[in-house]
């Protein structure tokens, strides 16, 4: 894609895991066959430190994309089915009683992981939604008063269903917001299909995955990623993106200053993905809509994607 | 990516015609073919169309091209058809049916830019010269707004156009249709214009554009069918009673059993016959369409009139040159006076009293009885044939049953049914076979009466046949023998017809009057701008009579001016400011892109801008990538980015030159 444009400036990009970035995307692609978009965005939502979410009908691989994930980024990986009876404590853990010891002793629940795969997060109660929310955004989990660090990297792939909506709890807008992307997997073309179809089954493939990256290398990479330079030019551009959002009329509420900071971050993890070490206004484009479609709060019923992308669309670009 | 459908065989996509400027090309073809429609045959018209129609379905199906074989059959059967139709691939009409097949064929073959531009130039060419069959307000407007699909297929095969979206093609094509008009209307008023059109010479001199200088039973047919206006007349005082509305056109002499003629009396070369007047004259502007004749109209009888109108000798109104435009003039009649010497030239006596010898025995023998009974008196005899008109079941009906060889004994004995020509005809056989000498006259009689403009129209169904007699002592006398008839039969196929007076309803009469008024402006002040009208253009400025050296000056000082104007506005126009060098650089090598098609959306970011000109500029690649990629690190890469690296690049910027393989 940015292949042509590597440029001659790019020179203080750690070679080492780069490679093995690269390596990394490359399985994750096989597994999930013609999904190369959604695959670079769910690895820019995890350089970029953020949190995914993936909105879709079931079947279109979004659990297929967790575990490859997981596998192929040497992660520990626990997955969370969330159901309406599901508790806070199901989640981060409890506190019991230790007969030896005599005291309480806390039993860490499945968020102690590094990828937590979140399905179907709009099936539990907003009680639970928000714990596992807080826990996201504090990158820490308070139980008993006592606060435990969560390990790093800490990478949640939430995931729900947008059409089946009965006996459901829809995200309020102001947590949808704790998601630094919103991703949709759409289906396959025919020609994925075709691989799809003729293909080895997918679980096993996941299963027999090598792990190309390590936690520390995802790490190393986030530091790499926040070290991209943004130029004066393409602040102006991300802020004349966020005045646009507020000024238009046809949002009610535009994106907080938050949502810009996710926004330039996303972006720079884009233009690590495309080997640069300076972000290009086609990077913030790449991201914006995966950004801004779920903080956008429309003023009419229109749909938010298409009002990020009409948002894209009238501001203009040195 | 824009994804463009080739016919396969095409040899060059790049130059491929895209749908919709095929589509829009089509309709270009349409509107023209409709604006020659009125006058192509219906059958013609409609199979154009059809292979239009056809043409368009075929490619948007399967998208091939139509083989050459299939394109000179047609072209062979335009040229049949036209040549079928017409007798003559020459002359107007057919001339424009033959362009307009062309057109079609041309349509078959467009499958590249260069073919389409070309047919769209040719559409437009073939569009103007519709104008030479109508010039009315109306049409030209009509023929304006057809220009618009060819205006909008231009823009569509300019590039970056949205593939499938019409309107901003026809959004593009409606400013330059506007901002065309200034220029068109300097060029209409300024562009030294020849004495006599072009197409003038070509008009064929038929009935169909006025009154012939023939008259046959039932030649007048058409013409008292057909509510085109043939002129309007402005009164400088009240207009005269609806009686006294006869316009004289042409005053026929010779009678050849059939027809009646100007004959050689009507074109002896003598001074206009002496006219004795009694009360006002009445004094009027004439406003004659544009008929191709020489023959002019005025009240019945003009006394004076203005020097484009010279008088003939039988007090008809003549033009030097057949009238191809709308022509102006301005006459004074008398609608009360006497006719003619005191008396009769014998050589015009003779002519007037001349019969075809061996036709209608019938209407001479009643003649004779008439002439025996009266004796010397002659008005009796008139009266006489007058009362047979009037009692003996004449009608008048425009389905006048065809007449054989006697024609005025069929008419008078047997069919008893006609109108102006037939009586005017049968009267004056009658007349002169009773020895009173007698004339046919034609013109126009009636017309509608405008209140609100206060003018008289004329429309071509107001044609009209009269006759005149001498009478001793009295000079030539109108009579009218149609007004005699007591039965009118309304045809079901004619208008309003001249001979009994004007027809349609009372609510949408005020609305025409304020149409016509409209109309006759533009047949005034448009239409009726000739040579002489421009030379006088610069008469508020002290120059009477303009020359062609001076309009020409005129327009390259207006059309300096105008540049002049433009270039300032464009200069002091705000731009968007560049903020430092490097931006004024990249804007600069946009410039340089664009002129080659390569136009950088608003939006749209510099990478893929750079990206789709590398793809569209092949053999700049190089240079191209070199100098995007240094614009991009300059720009994104540094919070200041080195200013000798700024300098450079705007340097390289100035020596790029894209270039391009123009085929």
């Amino acid at each position: 894609m940015d292949q042509h444009l590597a440029t001659a400036a790019a020179t203080s990009i750690d070679a080492m895991p780069h490679q093995r970035l690269d390596a990394a995307l490359a399985q994750v692609n096989e597994v999930l066959v013609g999904k190369n978009r959604a695959i670079r965005m769910a690895f820019a939502c995890l350089l970029a430190g953020g949190h995914l979410l993936v909105e879709d009908v079931p079947g279109v691989g979004k659990t297929t994309l967790a575990h490859a994930l997981a596998a192929t980024l040497g992660l520990t990986f626990r997955r969370i089915q969330f159901t309406s009876d599901l508790l806070p404590s199901d989640i981060v853990g409890v506190s019991v009683f230790d007969r030896d010891s005599g005291a309480f002793r806390f039993q860490p629940g499945p968020i102690f992981a590094q990828l937590l795969l979140a399905d179907e997060i709009n099936r539990a109660t907003p009680k639970t939604q928000s714990a596992l929310l807080e826990a996201m955004a504090e990158d820490q989990v308070t139980v008993d008063g006592a606060s435990r660090a969560l390990p790093q990297p800490f990478f949640v792939v939430a995931t729900q269903n947008p059409l089946d909506m009965a006996g459901t709890y829809p995200l309020p807008d102001s947590q949808l917001d704790r998601f630094m992307l919103r991703i949709s997997l759409d289906y396959p073309d025919p020609e994925a299909e075709r691989r799809l179809l003729t293909g080895e089954n997918r679980a096993e493939m996941t299963s027999q995955l090598a792990p190309r990256l390590s936690g520390a290398d995802i790490l190393a990479l986030r530091r790499q990623a926040h070290a991209i330079t943004a130029s004066p030019a393409l602040l102006d551009y991300v802020q004349a993106l966020l005045a646009a959002s507020r000024k238009h009329h046809d949002i009610r509420t535009g994106l907080s200053p938050r949502a810009g900071l996710a926004l330039l971050a996303c972006a720079r993890a884009w233009a690590l993905l495309g080997d640069r070490d300076y972000t290009l206004p086609e990077d913030v484009q790449a991201v914006f809509v995966a950004v801004a479609g779920h903080r956008l709060i429309p003023a009419r019923n229109l749909a938010r994607d298409a009002l990020a992308q009409a948002l894209l669309e009238t501001v203009a670009v040195e | 990516m824009k994804h463009r459908r080739v016919p396969p065989g095409t040899r060059d996509e790049a130059w491929a015609l895209a749908t919709l400027p095929f589509n829009l090309l089509c309709l270009t073809v349409v509107c023209v073919l409709a604006a020659h429609a009125p006058h192509m045959p219906v059958w013609y018209t409609a199979a154009l169309f059809a292979i239009v129609l056809a043409r368009w379905w075929q490619r948007r199906q399967e998208h091939r091209r139509v083989s050459a074989w299939l394109r000179i059959v047609l072209l062979i059967a335009v040229l049949a058809a036209v040549i079928a139709v017409y007798g003559t691939p020459f002359g107007r009409e057919p001339g424009a049916a033959i362009v307009c097949g062309l057109l079609v064929v041309k349509l078959l073959e467009s499958e590249r830019l260069r073919d389409a531009r070309m047919t769209v130039g040719f559409a437009c060419f073939i569009l103007m010269s519709a104008l030479l069959f109508d010039q009315s307000l109306a049409f030209t407007v009509v023929v304006g707004l057809m220009l618009l699909p060819a205006l909008a297929t231009l823009r569509a095969l300019e590039p970056g156009l949205p593939e499938d979206r019409w309107l901003p093609a026809f959004k593009t094509g409606t400013v330059l249709l506007a901002a065309s008009l200034p220029a068109a209307l300097l060029g209409f008023l300024l562009i030294p214009r020849l004495a006599t059109p072009l197409w003038g010479a070509a008009g064929n001199g038929v009935a169909r554009t006025g009154i012939s200088d023939r008259m046959a039973p039932g030649d007048l047919h058409s013409l008292l069918t057909d509510n085109a206006v043939a002129m309007r007349i402005g009164f400088d005082g009240a207009p005269p009673p609806d009686s006294q509305r006869y316009f004289r056109g042409l005053v026929l002499w010779e009678f050849n059993g059939r027809a009646w003629l100007p004959g050689d009396a009507a074109k002896r070369p003598w001074p206009p016959a002496p006219v004795a007047t009694r009360g006002p004259l009445v004094h009027y502007d004439v406003t004659l369409l544009a008929s191709q004749q020489h023959w002019l109209f005025a009240l019945d009888v003009p006394v004076a009139a203005s020097e484009d109108a010279q008088m003939g000798p039988d007090r008809t109104l003549w033009s030097a040159k057949p009238v191809a435009q709308t022509l102006r003039y301005r006459v004074a009649s008398a609608t009360d006076y006497r006719l003619g010497p005191a008396t009769l030239d014998p050589r015009l006596r003779a002519a007037a009293l001349e019969l075809p010898a061996g036709f209608d025995p019938s209407a001479r023998a009643l003649a004779e009885r008439w002439r025996a009974a009266a004796g010397a008196d002659d008005i009796a005899v008139v009266r006489d044939a007058l009362e047979l008109f009037h009692d003996d079941g004449f009608v008048y009906d425009l389905d006048a049953p065809p007449l054989g060889r006697n024609s005025i004994d069929d008419f008078l004995f047997d069919t008893k049914t006609g109108f102006c020509e037939h009586y005017a005809s049968a009267f004056t056989f009658l007349m002169r076979a009773a020895g009173i000498p007698a004339r046919v006259v034609v013109g126009y009689q009636g017309g509608y009466w405008n209140a609100f403009a206060h003018y008289l129209l004329i429309r071509q169904s107001d044609a009209h046949a009269w006759s005149e007699v001498w009478l001793k002592g009295r000079g030539w006398v109108r009579v009218d023998p149609t007004a005699a008839v007591s039965r009118v039969i309304l045809a079901s196929t004619g208008g309003a017809m001249g001979d009994v007076g004007g027809g349609g309803t009372s609510w949408w009469l005020p609305w025409r009057d304020r149409l016509d008024i409209v109309n006759r402006w533009w047949g005034q002040t448009v239409v009726g701008f000739d040579a002489l009208k421009q030379s006088r253009l610069f008469t508020p400025f002290g120059i009477g009579h303009a020359t062609a050296q001076m309009l020409g000056i005129a327009l390259a000082i207006v059309v300096f001016l105008a540049l002049g104007l433009g270039a300032l506005l464009a200069a002091l126009r705000p731009r968007d400011k560049p903020r430092d060098a490097l931006a004024a650089a990249q804007q600069r090598l946009q410039r340089k892109l664009a002129r080659f098609g390569v136009v950088r959306g608003a939006t749209e970011g510099p990478q893929d801008f750079f990206a789709r000109g590398t793809a569209a500029l092949p053999d700049s690649a190089l240079t191209l990538r070199a100098l995007s990629t240094e614009y991009l690190v300059l720009r994104y890469a540094y919070a200041e980015p080195p200013p000798e690296r700024i300098r450079a690049f705007v340097r390289n910027v100035r020596h790029f030159r894209p270039r391009r393989v123009v085929k």
